[in-house]
């Protein structure tokens, strides 16, 4: 049995990874937690996974490991130099960005420059790619938007958001490749590649076709049953995102429940024209994409008993 | 997006000519395909009187066809700058001769389109390509006229409506941002330069707003530039050939079709009716028309034609809708053209005026919903709802008709005497219609009066002899300019071939409605950007 240590195991992707791991016949997932977690039976360590020490005792006695650690740009760059020094040669699968890829518009496959020249997110994540150089057996995967059951930002927030009719059929704002990627997906690449050694580099994660984002915002709003979508006048995303986009924020923060904002980082995005391509991650790891109809009726079948409630 | 530059050529693969719907769906379409792209645009991006001047010509008579600088704007975006939206594909009969149509018949089929209508419903942002009750509304049951069954006309086709987007507005980032696209701006067409046996295009000429006048060198050469300006580019370049490019039989302006419409009669429905929009998941308004069967056509000889229920004569407040004495009290205060035809239905005296205040005295929150309508869904929004509609309070509508035009050679554009600013001729136009196009109106309303009575729907009336008067009552369509250099087989009764490339030269292609052989009943656009998506593929197979 493969011996698999899971960093970032409390996150959306980690958990879902160290789950599948622990329903596998062939690896044991032992989860890296900051915190001890109660509710987790899974084989666990507590440890700081930006520190240079505890992954280097973290380490002894896997056969791979599992880096899901987000976070803020800071703990992006502590986790890849702590980690890529503690590896030594073990088999690593770094979730990686798009992000890297920055403002790059058109197909883009894994030998486009990396181009951070969007925010401090995507500088790390460049940084965190350079730092694996100093570990010898990493494949970096690249997703694009991961979306499914669990996921905040692409399903909850798109969900909350079409509700409210801010968001729809954006027009020229929403003409940007969405880059979608189930969740399911992204599991099954970080288990293919956890199998396949010669597999090393940067894979793209988003499925093929990946609509734009007026058509991803329509067909989950199909999904949703939040139909007719609405046409978001380009002055009144402006609106959204500059005059709310702060407001809104802070009440996130003070009150946990507030609609999300529209941070104009989130608006570029919709407008920019990037298309990952994902023929390595189809031919190298053999992921069998998940139909976006499908995925979609996951994730409504997810938020469904919420909005019940 | 740049203005020309200097340089004395611009060499590229594909230039277009035209940015209007068509040249912009073309131009995205082609460097999609990985091809370069130069598209060229006379016109800035906003409205501009000097440049709209071009446009002017002679209409040889004003009562049967509008000004030529009306309908149609020389600018980034083209006629999509201002048109209604209205949606359709045509129908598989519209492709095929008839027999009782001379000249009918397209040289290809309904399935040459087939592949090119969604993206093109897409591009126009009109929706899914569905355009009937069961693929667009799966469950919708409410019908347009409760318990129509015809035995001519169905009911269950819809048109669906575009923003109305703006081309130019909508896909100017996608234009600037493609490294593969050019634009130039301000560049007029003033010449069409031919090799020495006519069958090759060798380059343009363009005339930039500084007055310069740049060749313009490509592989290929596509003219997008409407039904009106493509028969004058080709009319006036005739160097090489003589009588125009592509001319030599004599074909290129003549078949000039627009469409006839008008609004007739008095439909007293006995039951429920249904004539508003329905709104499709992806926001785009539909609504149902009468459409006559390819069928009944085929049986009566005569030509495509739809109707829509409209409301009745504003002018006579027995409608008894508050909204509609409304329109009418308020007629001052709406654009000169609308007051126009509103004055056409007739002046009121005080009685009248008294019976509309009446109307509107008795239902004032049905005014106030609809101004509401018209500031927030119509005026604010960036999907508008595209026209009036409201339910008389007497359940009687009058009817909206749009008919297809026979293609007949008489009808034609023709290059005057007259020059603009670039030493173009300006256009001359002859807009005709025939007895069969009259024909087809009447028969087509006379079947629905029987359709209606023999479902037990109501009483439609209507007066034959009115036909003709109601359907030139504005002239011809505005702004669907047909057939002016048709696509066929044989080269001595037509323009381009079924790949729309002008017979005999080799790298001159036309897109838009110009190549249109037959008008259908079905407004041209959708169709148009359809067979430009087409032809980028079919210059595609050209280069390989």
């Amino acid at each position: 049995m493969m011996r698999v240590l899971v960093l970032g195991a409390d996150g959306f992707v980690g958990l879902r990874v160290a789950r599948a791991l622990a329903a596998s016949d062939w690896a044991v997932p032992v989860v890296g937690c900051r915190r001890a977690n109660a509710a987790c039976r899974l084989e666990r360590i507590v440890l700081d996974a930006t520190d240079r020490a505890d992954l280097r005792q973290a380490v002894i006695g896997m056969d791979a490991i599992v880096n899901c650690v987000a976070g803020d740009a800071r703990t992006i760059v502590a986790n890849a130099d702590a980690l890529f020094h503690a590896a030594a040669d073990r088999r690593i699968v770094h979730m990686s960005s798009m992000a890297v890829y920055g403002s790059a518009i058109g197909m883009v496959a894994e030998d486009a420059p990396l181009l951070p020249d969007t925010n401090a997110y995507a500088v790390a994540r460049v940084e965190a790619e350079h730092l694996a150089e100093a570990a010898h057996n990493v494949v970096m995967l690249r997703p694009g938007c991961i979306y499914g059951a669990g996921s905040a930002q692409w399903s909850r927030r798109i969900a909350d958001l079409l509700t409210l009719r801010r968001i729809g059929d954006l027009g020229a704002n929403g003409d940007g490749g969405s880059n979608v990627v189930h969740i399911d997906d992204v599991v099954a690449a970080i288990l293919s590649a956890l199998r396949t050694p010669e597999v090393r580099g940067p894979v793209n994660l988003a499925m093929p076709d990946a609509p734009d984002w007026n058509g991803y915002f329509l067909a989950f709003a199909r999904a949703l049953g939040e139909v007719p979508v609405r046409r978001v006048p380009g002055w009144q995303l402006t609106l959204d995102t500059k005059g709310l986009a702060i407001p809104l924020k802070l009440a996130e923060k003070l009150t946990g429940r507030l609609p999300p904002p529209i941070p104009p980082s989130l608006a570029r995005l919709w407008r920019q024209d990037i298309r990952l391509d994902p023929t390595r991650a189809s031919v190298a790891l053999g992921v069998q994409w998940t139909p976006l109809a499908v995925g979609l009726a996951e994730a409504a079948a997810w938020l469904r008993p919420r909005s019940d409630a | 997006m740049t203005d020309l530059p200097d340089t004395p050529a611009i060499a590229g693969s594909v230039c277009v000519v035209g940015a209007g719907p068509v040249g912009i769906a073309l131009a995205l379409r082609l460097a999609e395909l990985g091809r370069d792209v130069v598209l060229l645009e006379a016109g800035g991006t906003t409205h501009d009187a000097s440049k709209q001047d071009a446009y002017r010509g002679t209409v040889t008579d004003p009562a049967l066809h509008y000004p030529l600088d009306e309908y149609r704007e020389r600018r980034l975006g083209g006629t999509s700058t201002i048109w209604g939206g209205r949606c359709m594909p045509l129908d598989p009969i519209d492709f095929a001769p008839r027999d009782w149509i001379p000249d009918s018949g397209w040289p290809i089929g309904p399935d040459a389109l087939a592949a090119y209508y969604p993206d093109a419903n897409r591009l126009c942002e009109a929706g899914a390509f569905a355009y009937t009750l069961d693929a667009a509304f799966p469950d919708v049951r409410k019908p347009m006229i409760a318990g129509f069954a015809g035995q001519h006309f169905t009911s269950d086709t819809l048109e669906r409506f575009s923003c109305p987007t703006d081309f130019g507005k909508r896909y100017r980032d996608r234009l600037a941002q493609s490294p593969r696209i050019r634009v130039l701006l301000g560049a007029a067409v003033t010449h069409i330069a031919l090799n020495a046996d006519g069958t090759a295009v060798t380059g343009l000429s363009v005339r930039t707003d500084a007055g310069a006048t740049v060749p313009i060198v490509a592989q290929a050469y596509v003219l997008a530039t409407g039904g009106l300006e493509t028969a004058r580019l080709l009319l006036a370049s005739r160097d090489v050939q003589p009588s125009g490019i592509g001319n030599a039989h004599d074909v290129v302006g003549r078949y000039y079709m627009c469409h006839l419409a008008g609004t007739i009669g008095a439909f007293h429905a006995t039951g429920a009716v249904w004539h508003g929009y329905d709104m499709a998941a992806d926001g785009s308004y539909c609504r149902r028309r009468l459409a006559l069967t390819a069928e009944t056509q085929t049986a009566q000889r005569i030509g495509n034609f739809v109707a829509r229920l409209h409301h009745p004569r504003i002018a006579d407040p027995a409608h008894g809708a508050s909204v509609l004495s409304a329109l009418y009290l308020g007629r001052m205060l709406v654009p000169a053209h609308y007051r126009k035809r509103l004055a056409d239905e007739g002046a009121g005296g005080i009685a009248t005026t008294a019976r509309h205040a009446w109307n509107i005295a008795r239902d004032p929150l049905a005014v106030a919903g609809f101004a509401k309508q018209m500031l927030v869904d119509r005026r604010l929004a960036e999907r508008k709802f595209p026209s009036v509609v409201v339910a008389p309070k007497n359940n009687v509508y009058s009817l909206d008709f749009h008919a297809e035009q026979e293609p007949q050679p008489d009808s034609r554009v023709t290059l005057g005497e007259d020059r603009d600013a670039f030493g173009m001729p300006r256009l001359t136009v002859d807009w005709r219609y025939t007895r069969g196009d009259v024909t087809t109106v009447q028969t087509a309303l006379a079947l629905l009066s029987d359709d209606l009575a023999r479902s037990g729907c109501g009483r439609f009336d209507f007066d034959p002899d009115m036909v003709e008067t109601e359907m030139t009552r504005y002239g011809a369509y505005g702004g669907h300019h047909i057939g002016t250099a048709r696509m066929g087989d044989d080269p001595r009764r037509s323009v381009v071939d079924k790949d729309c490339r002008v017979h005999g030269i080799a790298n001159l292609h036309l897109a838009g409605a110009a190549v249109f052989p037959t008008s259908s009943q079905a407004n041209p656009t959708l169709t148009a950007v359809a067979l430009a998506l087409r032809l980028a593929d079919r210059l595609q197979v050209g280069a390989a």
